[in-house]
């Protein structure tokens, strides 16, 4: 979509804060923030974003404007766009196939649907990316898909291997219906010589351990040691309080999603995962939840003594580690995605809102002024 | 009044020997030193300081002295502290879903002071001193809600700030057990109860003044008669014996002049839904009631519009906006629980819009803010609701109006809460940083006079 | 044997000290009575506990700064319990399948259940956990501690420790004929006894089969051909007569159509005191059911106290159980006291909820007495072990104290 927008006057309006021409195509493009969130999310400073060709060419206090580019100026932050790492967006009823147990070929990136309203909700809360992932229902749902909020981008087309560890996943009148047999089964997968399995057991492709209690947490930790696995914990809102065998173990965890109202003990448990340095991201699970409960989640758990550092890796870099796209997404740095927000003030403060995105370094989203 | 139950006397015993006490209440002297203090919206002063005592603030100013008994605290940020609009701290599941409340159910009635203990803590450690609850969230007439205290073990005179301050009603709600969705001939009924309510109201408060005066009235003419009587007492009794002697004579049987007296005028019957409805016409009891669609809110408007007295809050109000003239010019307030929602599960039309705080606020209609009164813990989230209302459009100065003084004047009690003015409640924040940001950091918490949160407790 | 003597063991090599947030694991215990399940009893002797092991067993009194001091009138070793359950429900048992050898217990405890500090309160130390008995063959049951970090794996003292099965009516109870039902395992699994056994001869015959044609294998069968080389200990619950005459058969049959020589244990074996021949004949280890209070139990089986005392008097090794029951008068301690109310020996007694069931289990070597080199599981009590007027007062798991005999009033 091309917006175009002529500059009428140097001398814009002082509630303005952009003064741009978007001409249709243009490679480069400038963004000079008053502020700028650098990867560790401290102490922001005055600088540009330049991007060529839909990536970051430049960031810092001293970058220059090269000749050609077009400039807008904002008064604000910038950032690098929020990832959130569990959501069933635009299609919520497709996510579960109820009639096999085992289903790991089944892939989340091609049952979503890129015009569904809830990409523009979560783009309008500054989520750039998001990891949509089939619903913990079975052993194992299939692959999650790693997707941009705006084109229907799949940057990841087999993000992580979903592998159900809570009751959700047995049935009492269908294989499994236990614990055992349950693991006894994945036991068995894991030993096959090709196939997704195959490539979960080498490490090429992260396992996403679905679980809902603490016990379904240890479970699926002895399970991913015993088969030298990398990947993720979901679902469970306690499982910081087993942050030491996580971090033995090289997991990392998907939290949330919070409500308003939230018990601190689910809060608490954050912080042990910070504590013990267990890399961990935030889930939205929208459409069910407001994806604007992402920053609600993250600003919760600063109130409750969250680093601003950790909370800010949590919403960007760490958060694209866990989706295995760290070399695409999740921070202000020289070749990555040009995934950038400009916001009203400190995008850690609920008070400040998005007021424009880009995405791939086109403009995705604008707010009306 | 029913008399209060025995929980708040055994708090008030549990206060007295815990507190190590300096004055009779067991409150400590304070003395607030801050760089910047907030005394109302609008206004501050640097480097001041307030002094409480016996729960009040007894002083606020640049050039205080510390009194030698008094405990010294201080901060960057001293500001008055919120108030949630719309919460459930305190109140059992079993009251706030109470389907068969009436308009004389009270809330205090179904308090426990020592229930959410947890949670109270918590609350008070976001800034939230003072909470309104209301019994029968799901009910169509909710009964009296109460404005009560966060903080635990308060004597009983300190936990309730307002045993009545609101009335709530609903339009468009499913009672509990029914399907959800009203269809529209439901809705209109709902409507029509809600408008015939503050009538009946009215109308029983009518027809017991007017039943006063007649009252008045015929005990003064019973007097008046009485009086004329005993004047002419002597000479009626002569009249009398002649008449009896004369009808003796005559062989007539002997009337009796009786003097029928008017019968004593009835009140009208006694009915405790009725009274309430008639403090709610009066303007006694401010009345809440919870619409979301633009025709309800615009109906509930032109219904009450005759009832001048009449305090209106509009709850919920998604599709306030429409409305936004007729609420700005009646001065009524629209409360707000501005909590985000998934797009699964909620219905469009009772969805209030996250810049609906902002859009009305600009539009001068009056705003409460709160977190809707169904979940005791969600009043700890008071700050990032308003927050999130913030960002989505409201002056950060008008949510903190809202939180503060603006809630006190929605439920009469600016007498006592939502600023730091001389002779107010001591209900006090002092922060790290600006009140409603991120940076807040809230250090310390006064209520009541007391100090109830402290850096590292 | 015992050491009269203090024998220092190369265990003692401890450090000096230790962090704040650790256990202490350093213990001197004074005792008027060590009952060491070994069929000797020390009079005022003492223990030492070094590093999570039994460093010393001997008479007299020796104190030590480095070791912590408690004084109790009786040690026994910590107990053992072959047949317990812990918060078993159904997604303990994989029910799609009757035979389903690799589904393991392990994987379906939790950790964090309360139930295991019910166990450690009652003296129980060391358990055998087992799925509900829903399926002919329900899968590896694991002997585990009932105490320590709070990770199944951690407390594990041997995994795959039994193959587990029923015989008899559960694994058939539910099921029903095929006749107009919509297909569901429910109609395919056995409705009767003969159905139950006729799956356990077919998992062996077949396991059997598979070392020469492949085909027969099936999920687990090599699990099964472990069993009946005696390398898997098979446990069969079988409460009344005829399920206890249908196992030993089935033993029996096994050594002799298929040449193996499983090792079987009878679980809830109620009935067992009315074939005692038949056990002593095929060398079967017995577990005793809870014993009821009105003589019936089970699956309709009949049992009264003194067949504790009947079953020892023929030599048939026997251990007590609980079922990881809920109700007090279930719990283990006392049911070794319920056995020496119905005759038999406090000695024999006291093995039947230590050393013999560790050796069912095969975990003797760590578990079972009071001996120099074990772990120190020990249970304290204030009076003669088992008579109802003694309680335990304390109890060490792997050498960390759970329950403190200086906390209980006297």
């Amino acid at each position: 979509m091309m917006i175009t927008i002529l500059a009428l006057s140097a001398a814009a309006s002082p509630l303005a804060t952009h003064r741009a021409i978007l001409a249709p195509e243009s490679r480069l493009l400038a963004i000079r923030a008053e502020q700028v969130v650098l990867p560790d999310g401290g102490a922001p400073a005055r600088g540009v974003i330049l991007i060529e060709d839909g990536r970051i060419a430049a960031v810092g206090p001293d970058v220059e404007v090269p000749e050609g580019a077009i400039l807008v100026e904002h008064r604000g932050t910038a950032s690098a766009g929020l990832v959130a790492l569990h959501s069933y967006s635009g299609s919520p009823s497709e996510m579960f196939d109820s009639t096999r147990s085992v289903l790991p070929e089944a892939r989340v990136s091609l049952a979503f649907d890129p015009a569904n309203p809830d990409f523009a909700d979560a783009l309008r809360a500054g989520i750039t990316s998001i990891v949509l992932t089939p619903i913990p229902a079975s052993l194992c749902g299939g692959t999650s898909a790693l997707v941009k909020t705006s084109g229907g981008v799949v940057v990841r087309g087999e993000a992580q291997l979903s592998l159900g560890f809570s009751s959700l996943a047995l049935r009492n009148n269908r294989f499994p219906t236990s614990f055992g047999g349950a693991v006894a089964e994945l036991d068995r997968l894991f030993e096959e010589p090709e196939g997704v399995f195959a490539r979960a057991a080498k490490r090429e492709i992260p396992v996403l351990l679905e679980a809902s209690s603490r016990e379904d947490v240890a479970r699926a930790i002895a399970f991913a040691q015993r088969h030298e696995l990398t990947g993720a914990i979901s679902g469970a809102a306690w499982a910081g309080e087993l942050a030491e065998k996580i971090h033995s173990a090289e997991l990392s965890v998907v939290c949330g999603p919070w409500r308003i109202g939230e018990e601190r003990r689910d809060l608490l448990a954050v912080l042990a995962l910070e504590k013990a340095g267990v890399p961990f991201g935030f889930a939205i699970d929208a459409p069910a939840n407001h994806p604007l409960m992402l920053r609600a989640g993250a600003a919760m758990c600063l109130r409750e003594g969250l680093g601003r550092a950790t909370a800010w890796r949590a919403l960007t870099s760490d958060a694209a580690r866990i989706a295995g796209a760290e070399d695409r997404i999740g921070s202000l740095s020289k070749g990555l995605d040009a995934d950038i927000v400009l916001w009203s003030g400190d995008p850690l403060d609920l008070g400040s809102t998005p007021q424009a995105v880009y995405v791939d370094g086109k403009l995705a989203w604008k707010d009306k002024p | 009044m029913r008399a209060l139950t025995g929980w708040f006397q055994l708090g008030l015993c549990a206060a007295s020997l815990a507190a190590p006490a300096i004055a009779a209440d067991g409150s400590t002297s304070l003395f607030i030193q801050g760089k910047r203090i907030i005394l109302r919206p609008g206004e501050e002063i640097q480097d001041g300081a307030i002094l409480v005592r016996d729960g009040r603030i007894a002083a606020v100013g640049r050039d205080l002295r510390q009194p030698e008994d008094a405990k010294r605290i201080e901060g960057a940020v001293v500001c008055a502290a919120y108030i949630d609009a719309w919460g459930a701290l305190g109140l059992g599941q079993d009251s706030l879903r109470d389907p068969t409340t009436s308009a004389a159910t009270r809330t205090v009635d179904g308090l426990d002071p020592w229930a959410d203990e947890h949670l109270r803590r918590e609350t008070l450690r976001a800034g939230v001193t003072v909470v309104r609850v209301q019994a029968g969230a799901d009910a169509r007439v909710g009964g009296i809600g109460a404005l009560v205290r966060v903080a635990p073990d308060l004597p009983a005179g300190d936990a309730v700030v307002q045993p009545a301050c609101s009335l709530s009603m609903s339009i468009g709600q499913a009672a509990p057990g029914e399907a959800e969705g009203r269809d529209p001939f439901e809705r209109i009924a709902d409507l029509d109860r809600v408008v015939s309510a503050v009538e009946t109201g009215k109308n029983y408060l009518i027809a017991r003044t007017e039943h006063r005066y007649e009252l008045e009235e015929w005990e003064k003419k019973i007097a008046e008669k009485e009086t004329e009587l005993d004047k002419d007492a002597k000479k009626a009794k002569k009249d009398r014996e002649k008449e009896q002697k004369e009808a003796e004579e005559k062989g007539k049987p002997f009337q009796e002049k009786k003097y029928k007296e008017d019968k004593r005028p009835q009140p009208p019957r006694y009915d405790e839904d009725s009274e309430i409805l008639g403090r709610v016409a009066d303007g006694a009891i401010p009345f809440f009631v919870q619409a979301n669609r633009s025709s309800e809110i615009r109906g509930l408007l032109t219904g009450t519009a005759e009832h001048d007295r009449l305090r209106l809050v509009v709850v919920g109000g998604a599709e306030a906006l429409a409305c936004s003239r007729m609420l700005a010019e009646r001065r009524i307030p629209v409360l707000l629980a501005p909590v985000p929602r998934g797009r699964l599960g909620s219905n469009e039309e009772e969805t209030a819009p996250l810049s609906l705080a902002g859009d009305l606020a600009r539009a001068g209609v009056p705003l409460l803010l709160g977190t809707g009164g169904e979940d005791a813990g969600a009043s700890r989230d008071l700050p990032l609701v308003a927050a999130l209302a913030i960002g989505n459009g409201l002056e950060r100065s008008k949510a903190f109006e809202i939180v503060t003084l603006g809630a006190a004047r929605a439920f009469d009690a600016s007498d006592r809460l939502g600023s730091l003015e001389v002779g107010k409640a001591a209900e006090i924040l002092v922060l790290e940083g600006d009140p409603l940001t991120a940076g807040a950091g809230v250090r310390y918490v006064v209520s009541a006079g007391r100090l109830v949160v402290e850096p590292g407790n | 044997m015992i050491p009269i003597h203090a024998l220092a063991l190369a265990l003692a090599l401890v450090p000096a000290g230790r962090r704040e947030d650790e256990p202490q694991r350093r213990w001197t215990i004074y005792a008027d009575e060590i009952h060491t399940s070994t069929g000797r009893t020390l009079a005022n002797g003492m223990v030492f506990v070094n590093n999570g092991k039994i460093s010393l067993v001997s008479t007299g009194r020796e104190e030590s700064p480095e070791r912590e001091l408690l004084k109790v009138r009786a040690v026994t070793a910590g107990l053992v319990d072959a047949s317990v359950r812990i918060d078993a429900e159904l997604q303990s048992v994989e029910q799609s399948s009757e035979i389903s050898p690799s589904v393991r217990v392990a994987d379906s405890l939790d950790p964090f259940s309360i139930e295991w500090d019910r166990q450690v309160r009652s003296g129980v130390t060391t358990v055998l956990a087992n799925p509900l008995d829903l399926d002919v063959v329900g899968g590896l049951g694991v002997v585990l501690k009932t105490a320590g970090p709070e990770s199944i794996e951690a407390r594990t003292v041997r995994a795959d420790a039994v193959l587990r099965g029923a015989m008899g009516s559960q694994p058939s109870y539910g099921n029903h004929p095929a006749f107009g039902r919509p297909t569901d395992f429910f109609s395919r699994r056995p409705t009767t006894r003969m159905g139950v056994e006729w799956e356990w001869r077919k998992a062996f015959y077949d396991a059997a089969a598979s070392r020469k044609d492949s085909e027969r294998a099936y999920p687990g069968s090599d699990l099964v051909l472990r069993a009946l080389d005696g390398d898997l200990t098979i446990a069969i619950q079988a409460w009344t007569t005829q399920d206890i005459r249908t196992a030993v058969f089935l033993k029996e049959e096994v050594e002799r159509e298929l040449g193996g020589h499983p090792r079987v244990l009878l679980d809830a074996a109620a009935e067992a005191w009315k074939e005692p021949d038949l056990l002593v004949r095929s060398k079967v280890g017995v577990v005793l059911p809870p014993f009821p209070s009105n003589g019936r139990t089970g699956e309709g089986s009949f049992m009264a106290w003194n067949v504790a005392r009947m079953l020892h008097d023929r030599g048939v090794p026997i251990a007590l159980s609980s079922h990881g029951s809920a109700n007090p008068e279930d719990r283990l301690p006392l049911q070794a006291g319920y056995a020496m109310r119905g005759g038999l020996d406090f000695e024999s007694a006291l093995e039947a909820v230590t050393i013999s069931p560790a050796r069912m289990l095969g975990v003797e070597d760590r578990v079972g007495t009071v001996e120099v080199g074990k772990d120190a599981d020990l249970v304290l009590w204030n009076g003669p072990p088992f008579e109802p007027g003694s309680r335990i007062v304390g109890v060490l798991v792997d050498g960390v104290l759970k329950v403190d005999p200086r906390e209980q009033a006297e």
